[in-house]
């Protein structure tokens, strides 16, 4: 019997999704654990694999479409097996809804739309009018009118593929996937609607390097746990936020929201994009119950398998994030609005320092970059925070 | 500036002296038996019981505001009611010898002079007349109510009608006298000769002027008084209407039948009180107010004071200077003493006078001194006058009842029906002329000096190869004015036009040149420099039925007539609930060269005032359409002219302005050139420059420009308007007003609501500086210029290649100024 494989739903506030590939062709045979389709949400991409054998009946949607969750999105059985019962009836479920409720679903994408001009973007009403009904992304026009508003003039450029100014074509045009369009706006609406100031300091790293080294020597004992430098680091400084409540918080409005626990944000470097899964209720863990927490939820955001829900900036109250593992010596990362602040984690550098007796030797230090919003924190409390950070990697427990 | 008039150096500076015949002062001193050969019984009593009824009115209206109820009914009355209980005598004195074609105009204080005036013509008028004005008014709604269960005589009926009439107006009852729209201070009906009553304190000081005007130029039987307190004569429009009354002219210069003085007494109801100042001692110097009249003219203006205490020494005052009046030795001054026991006010607590004061004048106090003379003068008994007394509270108390009897006497539905006020405020009519008959003349048109030049004239201003003509040879901006004039001269026998140098000079701007020869000096003649009384007779002439043209030169000049053109003009239309018509067309030049009281185009100021109808024509086709529309309407227009474009051409219109007559509608502006890139919406003489950037928005951007003049400000059409930025996406609005505040600011924000979708960007307002106008020399820098069109489209909508700016029109100067004020 034949069986439809259906739009999950990723998360509570999850109503449709946008699929955007289909691995398998109708008639093509299709095994379990094959991917079916891939498609996202606004915060995350995902795969479907099979859980059964088959061959692939019909395809309901195409790349691209927005499917509701929960709708068949294709239908896998018998070779030859009568599928036009269940079509008929997936058609019926949508043609179900009352009339009011399509005209509000249309009003709602269109709403949409809209939304997706990126804050700060100047358009004209009448540009705007122009583009959404030549069905121009608003993102590929460039404004030449006041202080860079998009006018009708830059709007027929694009329509008429006439932009002299652009002739040689020496770049292949590729539309923002649904994540980076998120990454985009966020991180250009943090750094358009924040103070933000980046102050660097560097921790002692010879405890951590000689934790990591006895754990790595336990590596066949039971109940092993491969607990790493960035692990070691977060549990600093979950141990530092502890100390310094203001900076595990958020700046709403004019109100600052001081956490009682810690979320904490981990950025993660996947293929679809940068990804800030949050880990809750961090300060109820060991150790080890971290590491294996931050490993398990970083695969799923690799794999696309992750709950959307917890890529919302909100659900963190601070973030980490390492780009030490690629040599990074200094950056200045940014905030996830409303969170007041953002650790960047460095690669250890050997440095001259006096190792006891005046004696000058090369110790290791691992470089810290704390990104805070001034308008939140000021910069004494941040530098406290961040020397609390190092103290408490140089001091670690395991 | 007549030539008739030498005016002598030699006997003007041979020496001498002014010399003032005495002034009268409460000379009357007959008693009731020697009056008796003038007045009957009935008469007695009727002066007894007309005073009565004002008191026991007034008496009424205090204990509402005071104690809230009358006759042990609770009634709340919010509005203002300004009682005159102690002026009977005053008031009942004025109107006893009054016809019913004599009008009355009062003050805020006027309740009393109402009732007096009404009821004198009640006595006057026929049962048939009486039955016909009831029935008519407003189809006969105010007559229903009182007839209702009345079984009286038609006087007694009459008599319930303008009382209620007059307190449900007070009470802004739909079925009052105005519909309610008038109220205490301005409740007036025309058919008993009760003319509006004014608010503004001296409002009625130069209307009236304008009413006995009307009565004088259309040859109408009656006078006019001005019932005025003593404090307004400290009041500019009461110097100005004064003034304007007694110009030597009237005896001078106006020929046959129309020689000699206005039919108008100014009588001074005077109280002692202006507010909490007393006249007399501390807030003016003349003492006697009589005393002002020695200083106007020759005749002293006939100046008097009377006792107003007493009703027949009014009424014999009144005797006599009515028959000055019909002498034509008008106008008269009559300073008519009385006292005002309640205070400005019933909120006022009389602080500013004295126990002692109040008690001395009870003493003295018209009704009870009259009735002690009738009884010992053997006209009357107590139990004679106690049955008059019971019988106006009766009418009193009946009337109370049904003018606050919600189902009655409903107040006006605004929810039910919300247009029904906006539906007054103008009267919207099309009409050749006030009144029939053939107007006065001097000469044909053809045989006019002016007409004949015109004729010569090039009424487009360029030939068949487009080459234009000489100035002198192109029919102007000021023949069009001209032409629609002169034709309505023709037209409408009620029609006259002053100002202060209409005749003989023909205008400054030579508008009127060749009138004089056409116009008897009643119909066309100057007026002293008052732009306050200029305009406040003209609302006087108009509300009585003729049309008018007056013009105050200078649009700097409106606010020497602010009260006249802001509380006058634009408020007596739908105060009279439309009974009233106000045929004015208010010339108004905007001026340049002249600095900075004589370059400020005030457009926006008349705009912003509800009830004025305003055109700015800025082309000889619209000018003589748009002046044909007005002087065929009904409703007040200020019409602006610029002393740019006297001259202009007509550039537009190319079958040339047509010698026929024609009418362009109020309120359609026109596109002047046709395009497609950008709109510029311009108001008056506004549009030539806006014309100039056209042009280099054209050679040097290839952009192409639609321009619309507005031509009127109020009514406004925006139909072509939007269609026009639905086209080109953008908009930029242009006038000589100084930006701040500018009407078209209001029309900027009405473009962004209607066509907002279809913007390309803002609509930008180009206006003058926020400063004072400065000298001929610098105004390049102060009026906008093509180039700040073209730096501003540059700026804020469409960036132009190449262009350099030259004047700052970006957001940081915008925000700057507005923080500095200028």
């Amino acid at each position: 019997m034949a069986t439809s494989i259906i739009m999950p739903r990723q998360g509570q506030s999850v109503e449709s999704c946008i699929i955007t590939k289909l691995y398998i062709s109708e008639g093509e045979k299709v095994s379990k654990g094959d991917l079916i389709f891939s498609y996202e949400t606004d915060k995350a991409s995902f795969e479907e694999e099979s859980e059964i054998d088959g061959v692939l009946l019909k395809w309901l949607y195409d790349e691209g479409d927005e499917v509701p969750v929960l709708e068949t999105v294709c239908i896998v059985g018998e070779e030859g097996e009568e599928v036009k019962e269940m079509i008929v009836a997936s058609d019926n479920k949508e043609v179900e809804p009352k009339p009011e409720a399509v005209e509000s679903k249309k009003s709602a994408l269109k709403a949409e739309i809209v939304n997706s001009i990126p804050e700060g973007t100047r358009i004209s009403p009448r540009a705007r009018r122009m583009a959404e009904d030549n069905r121009i992304e608003i993102t590929k026009i460039a404004g030449t009118g006041p202080s860079g508003r998009i006018i009708v003039r830059d709007v027929e450029v694009v329509l008429t593929g006439g932009d002299d100014r652009h002739t040689e074509a020496s770049y292949s045009v590729e539309p923002l996937t649904n994540i980076r369009k998120i990454i985009a706006r966020s991180m250009y609406s943090s750094l358009q609607n924040s103070a933000q100031v980046t102050h660097h300091l560097g921790a002692d790293a010879r405890r951590m390097l000689s934790l990591r080294k006895e754990i790595k020597e336990k590596k066949d004992q039971p109940g092993y746990v491969n607990v790493t430098i960035n692990d070691m680091v977060c549990f600093a400084v979950i141990k530092a936020l502890q100390k310094f409540p203001r900076v595990n918080s958020h700046l709403v409005g004019e109100e600052m929201h001081l956490f009682n626990i810690v979320n904490l944000g981990l950025a993660v470097d996947t293929d679809r994009g940068l990804m800030v899964p949050a880990i809750t209720e961090v300060d109820k863990l060991s150790i080890q119950q971290f590491s294996e927490k931050a490993g398990k939820i970083s695969g799923e955001c690799r794999k696309g398998s992750v709950d959307p829900d917890i890529l919302a900036p909100e659900s963190a109250s601070f973030t980490v994030s390492n780009l030490g593992n690629y040599g990074v010596e200094m950056f200045t990362p940014v905030i996830n609005l409303p969170q007041v602040a953002i650790l960047g984690v460095n690669t250890i550098l050997l440095r001259p320092a006096d190792t006891g007796d005046g004696v000058i030797g090369f110790v290791p230090y691992i470089g810290l970059s704390i990104t805070y919003d001034h308008r939140a924190i000021d910069g004494g409390e941040a530098t406290r925070f961040l020397k609390q950070v190092a103290i408490e990697i140089e001091t670690l427990e395991i | 500036m007549p030539k008739c008039q030498f005016l002598d150096p030699v006997e003007l500076r041979k020496a001498g002296k002014l010399e003032f015949k005495p002034i009268p002062v409460n000379q009357y001193s007959k008693t009731i038996k020697e009056e008796k050969e003038n007045y009957s019984k009935d008469d007695f009593l009727r002066i007894y019981y007309d005073m009565l009824v004002i008191r026991e009115f007034e008496t009424m209206l205090n204990l509402i505001k005071t104690t809230g109820k009358y006759s042990d009914i609770e009634y709340n009355h919010p509005g203002p009611a300004h009682l005159s209980i102690g002026q009977e005598a005053a008031a009942v004195g004025m109107a006893y010898n009054l016809d019913v074609d004599d009008f009355i105009f009062g003050s805020h204080r006027s309740h009393g002079e109402i009732l007096a005036k009404g009821l004198s013509a009640i006595h006057k008028l026929d049962d048939n007349s009486l039955k016909k004005i009831m029935e008519e008014y407003f189809g006969g709604d105010i007559e229903t109510i009182v007839a209702d269960g009345f079984n009286g005589s038609v006087k007694e009926m009459a008599r319930r009608f303008l009382v209620y009439g007059t307190l449900a107006e007070i009470f802004a009852r739909s079925t009052g006298f105005n519909r309610g729209l008038g109220g205490s201070m301005h409740a007036f009906f025309t058919p008993f000769g009760v003319y509006p009553n004014n608010a503004i304190v001296g409002g009625s000081g130069d209307i009236s002027v304008g009413a006995a005007l009307f009565k004088k130029v259309n040859r109408k039987p009656g006078i006019v008084v001005a019932n005025i307190g003593d404090a307004s004569m400290a009041c500019g429009p009461v110097w100005e209407g004064i003034s304007f009354a007694t110009m030597d002219q009237f005896t001078e210069l106006w020929e046959g039948d129309m020689k000699g003085g206005l039919p108008l007494i100014i009588n001074i109801m005077n109280n002692h009180y202006g507010m909490g100042g007393q006249t007399n001692g501390e807030t003016m110097g003349y003492g006697i107010a009589a005393r002002i009249g020695a200083g106007v003219n020759k005749d002293q203006m006939h100046a008097e004071r009377i006792d107003g205490m007493n009703p027949l020494a009014v009424i014999d005052a009144y005797k006599r200077k009515k028959q000055v009046i019909s002498e034509k030795r008008g106008p008269v001054l009559l300073d008519v003493m009385t006292y005002r026991y309640s205070g400005h006010s019933p909120s006022d607590a009389s602080s500013y006078r004295s126990r002692e004061e109040m008690e001395a004048w009870e003493k003295h106090d018209c009704i009870k001194i009259y009735r002690t003379n009738l009884i010992e003068g053997g006209m009357s008994t107590e139990k004679e006058m106690d049955a008059i007394e019971e019988k106006t509270k009766g009418l009193i108390s009946e009337m109370f009842s049904l003018a606050i009897n919600d189902e009655i006497s409903p107040r006006m539905d605004l929810i039910k029906t919300p247009g029904i006020i906006g539906e007054m405020m103008f009267s919207d009519r099309s009409v050749d002329a006030m009144e029939p008959g053939e107007p006065e003349v001097l000469m044909t048109l053809e045989d006019n000096p002016r007409f004949q030049q015109i004729a010569r004239k090039e009424r487009f201003a360029f030939d068949k190869d487009g080459k234009p003509y000489s100035k002198m040879k192109q029919y102007q901006l000021r023949d069009g004015i001209f032409e629609a004039i002169i034709d309505r001269f023709y037209k409408d026998p009620t029609l006259i036009a002053y100002g202060e140098e209409n005749r003989d000079w023909g205008g400054a701007f030579a508008v009127y040149r060749g009138l004089t020869e056409a116009l008897p000096y009643n119909r066309l003649f100057n007026s002293p420099i008052s732009e306050g009384a200029i305009v406040g007779t003209a609302i006087g002439y108009a509300m009585c039925g003729g049309r008018v043209i007056p013009e105050i030169m200078y649009c700097d000049f409106l606010g020497r007539s602010g009260d006249e053109v802001f509380n006058q003009l634009p408020k007596w239309q739908a105060m009279s609930g439309n009974m009233i018509k106000m045929p004015v067309v208010l010339r108004v030049s905007v001026g340049s060269k002249y600095g900075a009281q004589h370059s400020q185009d005030w457009t926006s100021l008349v705009a912003h005032i509800p009830g004025l109808k305003v055109v700015f024509p800025a082309t000889p086709y619209d000018a003589k359409g748009l002046m044909n529309s007005a002087l065929q309407g009904t409703d007040p227009v200020v019409y602006f002219e610029s002393q740019r474009i006297y001259d202009i051409g007509e550039q537009f219109h190319k079958e040339g302005v047509p010698e026929e007559y024609y009418e362009i509608p109020l309120g359609e502006p026109d596109i002047k050139r046709y395009g497609d890139d950008i709109t510029i919406l311009s108001i008056g003489a506004a549009l030539y420059i806006a014309i100039e950037a056209a042009d280099i928005l054209k050679k040097k951007y290839s952009i192409s420009t639609e321009i619309i003049d507005a031509r009127s400000l109020v009514p406004f059409n925006y139909d072509i308007v939007l269609e026009s930025v639905k086209k080109t996406g953008r908009i930029l609005l242009v006038s000589d007003a100084s930006a701040r505040g500018s009407f078209l600011n209001d029309m900027a924000r009405n473009i962004t609501e209607l066509a907002f979708d279809y913007l390309d960007a803002p609509p930008v307002v180009v206006g003058s500086r926020n400063w004072i106008t400065p000298a001929y020399e610098l105004e390049d820098d102060f009026f906008p210029q093509p180039g700040w069109i073209v730096d501003a489209i540059h700026t804020r909508m469409l960036p132009l290649d190449d262009h350099v700016v030259e004047v700052d029109f970006t957001e940081e100067e915008q925000l700057k100024r507005s923080r500095e004020g200028i």
